[in-house]
C-alpha cells in the first residue's frame, strides 16, 4: 500500500468512526432519559439517530472495501 | 461549575455532548472549527477545553499557542479518533494533557471535567455501595435478614405490615417491596394520619361528584390508583378507629365503593402498611382493630433501628454524601475518623436523623474543598429525650456522656440549676460553666 493510499484509508477509518461515536453518545442520552434526566422524547430521537448512524457506518465500511479492492485490482 | 468550550466539527456529537455536560452542571459553548474556537477565546474565559484533534481547518494542536498566551491557561482534553495519536500528542505537548478516544462515553467526559483521579475514587466508592432492590443500603446481618424477607414476600401477593421506629425507612422498604415484586401497576403512598375523619374515606376509596360539599368532581381513591401495584398506607395506627370497618370491608371483599357512589369497583393491589408503634402497643392501646391487623399483617416485617446495625452507618453516610455531591457538584469525602464518630452515636432518629445530619454537615462545609465539617455535636431536639434511655456504650466520649447527664438531670428537676448541680455533685458555678460551653445559657439567662 502506498503512502497516498494509506492517507485515503485513514480518512475512511475516520469517517467510519464518526457514526460510532454518535451511537455511543446517543446511547448515553437514552440512559439519561431512562433515569428521567432528560425528556423521554429525546430517547426516541436518539434511537432513530442510532439507526441512521449504523447505516452511515456500514456505508463507510463499504467504501473502504471498494477502495481496497480497487487498489488490489490496480496492483 | 466550569465553563467548557467544546470544539468538534460533528454537530450531532456536540449536541448530545452539550446535553451531558450541562447535565453535569457546567456551562458549555461549542465551536465547529479552529477559527470559531479562536473567536470564543477572545470573548470568554474558559476553565476547560475539549478539543477535537482533526478539525476542518487544521489540527486542534494549532490552538495551543493561543492558549499559552492566555492569562489563565484552561485545561485541555484532546478528543481523538485514533488511540495511536496519543503517542504523537504526548511528544508534542508533554505528558500533562488528557485524552478522550472516540467513541466517547459519558463517564469519560465526567472524569476529565472533574479531574480524573478524584472521579475514579468516587466511582469506586459508588460501585461498592450496593442498593438492594434499588432502594436499600446496608450489609449488616439484620439487613441481610430483611432482604431475605422482602424477597420471600415479593413472590407472593400477601399484605405486609412494616414495624419500626420513626426514621428507620419504612417507606423506603415499601418501595423496595414494590420494586422486588415486579408488578405492572404503580406504587401509591398515602399517610393515614394526615387526613381528617371526613376526608380519609375519600382519599382511600374516592368519591363521586356531589358526594359532599366541595366534591365538585369524581375522584378515584388510592386503592383504585394502585391497581395491579402496591398501596403504601403509612401510619395505619393513626387512622380513625370508626373508619376501620370500611377498610376491613375493602380488604375482605377486594372491592371499593366510592363515597356517595353505589357501584362496586374491584381492586387488586398489595397493601403495605406501616406503623412506628410496637406490636404489643398496638394490641394494648386498641389503635387498630384486631380483624384489620390480621388482614394487613399477613406478613409483618420489623425494620431494625440504626443503632442495631451500626456497621451500615459508613455506607449510608457515604451514599448520602455522594448524592449531595452529585446534586451540588461538590467533592466531599469522609475521613475514617469522622465515620467513626458517626458510628459511635446512637441515632435515636435513625436513618432520617443521619441523613439530616449529613446534609447539615455538607451545607456547613466549604464547597470547594474535599473536607467535610462536622457540626460539633450530633443532636436534635428529638434525640435529647430519647438518647437518655439506651445504656452507656463504649465508643462515646466522656464529654458527650457528661453533657447528656447534665441535660437529663436538668429535665428531671424542670430546669432548676441549683437542684441539678446538687444532684450532679458539682457546684452551681461548674454547671453554669458547662452550660455556657454548650452555648445553652443565653436562652435561659
Amino acid at each position: 500500500m502506498t503512502e497516498e493510499e494509506l492517507t485515503v484509508m485513514a480518512k475512511q477509518v475516520h469517517d467510519a468512526r464518526k457514526p460510532l461515536n454518535r451511537i455511543s453518545m446517543q446511547a448515553e442520552l437514552i440512559k439519561m432519559a431512562l433515569d428521567g434526566d432528560v425528556p423521554p422524547e429525546r430517547a426516541k430521537q436518539a434511537l432513530d439517530k442510532i439507526i441512521i448512524s449504523t447505516k452511515d457506518c456500514s456505508e463507510a465500511l463499504t467504501h473502504m472495501m471498494d477502495a481496497l479492492s480497487n487498489s488490489q485490482s490496480d496492483a | 461549575m466550569l465553563t467548557v468550550l467544546l470544539v468538534d466539527d460533528d454537530p450531532e456529537f456536540t449536541d448530545v455532548a452539550c446535553t451531558i455536560i450541562e447535565f453535569l452542571g457546567h456551562e458549555v459553548l461549542t465551536a465547529a472549527n479552529l477559527s470559531e474556537a479562536r473567536d470564543w477565546l477572545t470573548k470568554e474565559k474558559f476553565d476547560h477545553i475539549l478539543l477535537d484533534f482533526m478539525l476542518p481547518d487544521g489540527s486542534g494542536v494549532h490552538l495551543f499557542d493561543e492558549l499559552d498566551a492566555l492569562p489563565k491557561r484552561p485545561r485541555v482534553t484532546l478528543i481523538t479518533g485514533h488511540p495511536s495519536v496519543r503517542g504523537i500528542i504526548k511528544g508534542l505537548c508533554g505528558p500533562n494533557i488528557d485524552y478522550l478516544v472516540k467513541p466517547i462515553q459519558r463517564e469519560e467526559i465526567e472524569a476529565v471535567l472533574s479531574g480524573r483521579k478524584d472521579k475514579k475514587n468516587e466511582a469506586v466508592g459508588k460501585a461498592t455501595i450496593k442498593k438492594y432492590f434499588g432502594h436499600l443500603i446496608g450489609e449488616s446481618a439484620s439487613m441481610k435478614e430483611l432482604y431475605k424477607l422482602i424477597e420471600r414476600v415479593s413472590r407472593t401477593s400477601a399484605n405486609v405490615m412494616l414495624l419500626g421506629e420513626s426514621g428507620v425507612g419504612k417507606e423506603v422498604v415499601a418501595e423496595a417491596i414494590h420494586a422486588a415484586s415486579d408488578v405492572e401497576g404503580p406504587y401509591i403512598a398515602t399517610n393515614c394520619g394526615a387526613f381528617s375523619k371526613e376526608l380519609i374515606g375519600s382519599e382511600l376509596f374516592g368519591h363521586e361528584k356531589g358526594a359532599f360539599t366541595g366534591a365538585v368532581g369524581r375522584k378515584s381513591g388510592v386503592f383504585e390508583q394502585a391497581e395491579n401495584g402496591t398501596l403504601f398506607l403509612d401510619e395505619i395506627t393513626e387512622m380513625p378507629i370508626d373508619m376501620q370497618p370500611n377498610l376491613l370491608r375493602v380488604l375482605e371483599n377486594r372491592v371499593v365503593i366510592r363515597v356517595g357512589g353505589t357501584k362496586t369497583i374491584p381492586i387488586n393491589c398489595r397493601v403495605v402498611s406501616a406503623t412506628n408503634r410496637q406490636m404489643e402497643e398496638i394490641a394494648e392501646s386498641k389503635v387498630l382493630r384486631e380483624d384489620i391487623y390480621f388482614r394487613l399483617a399477613v406478613f409483618p416485617i420489623t425494620i431494625p433501628p440504626l443503632r442495631e446495625r451500626k456497621e451500615d452507618i459508613p455506607l449510608l453516610a457515604s451514599s448520602f454524601i455522594a448524592e449531595l455531591n452529585k446534586e451540588n457538584s461538590t467533592n466531599f469525602v469522609w475521613k475514617d475518623a469522622q465515620l467513626d464518630t458517626l458510628k459511635a452515636y446512637d441515632w435515636p432518629g435513625n436513618v432520617r436523623e443521619l441523613r439530616h445530619f449529613v446534609h447539615r454537615a455538607a451545607i456547613m462545609s466549604d464547597p470547594d474543598k474535599q473536607d467535610i465539617q462536622l457540626p460539633k455535636t450530633i443532636e436534635s431536639p428529638f434525640a435529647k429525650k430519647q438518647s437518655t434511655t439506651p445504656a452507656l456504650q463504649a465508643g462515646r466520649t466522656i464529654e458527650d456522656v457528661e453533657k447528656e447527664l447534665i441535660y437529663a438531670t436538668l429535665e428531671k428537676v424542670n430546669g432548676n440549676k441549683t437542684l441539678a448541680a446538687e444532684m450532679l455533685g458539682i457546684s452551681t458555678k461548674t454547671l453554669y460553666n458547662r452550660l455556657h460551653a454548650y452555648g445553652d445559657l443565653s436562652k435561659d439567662d
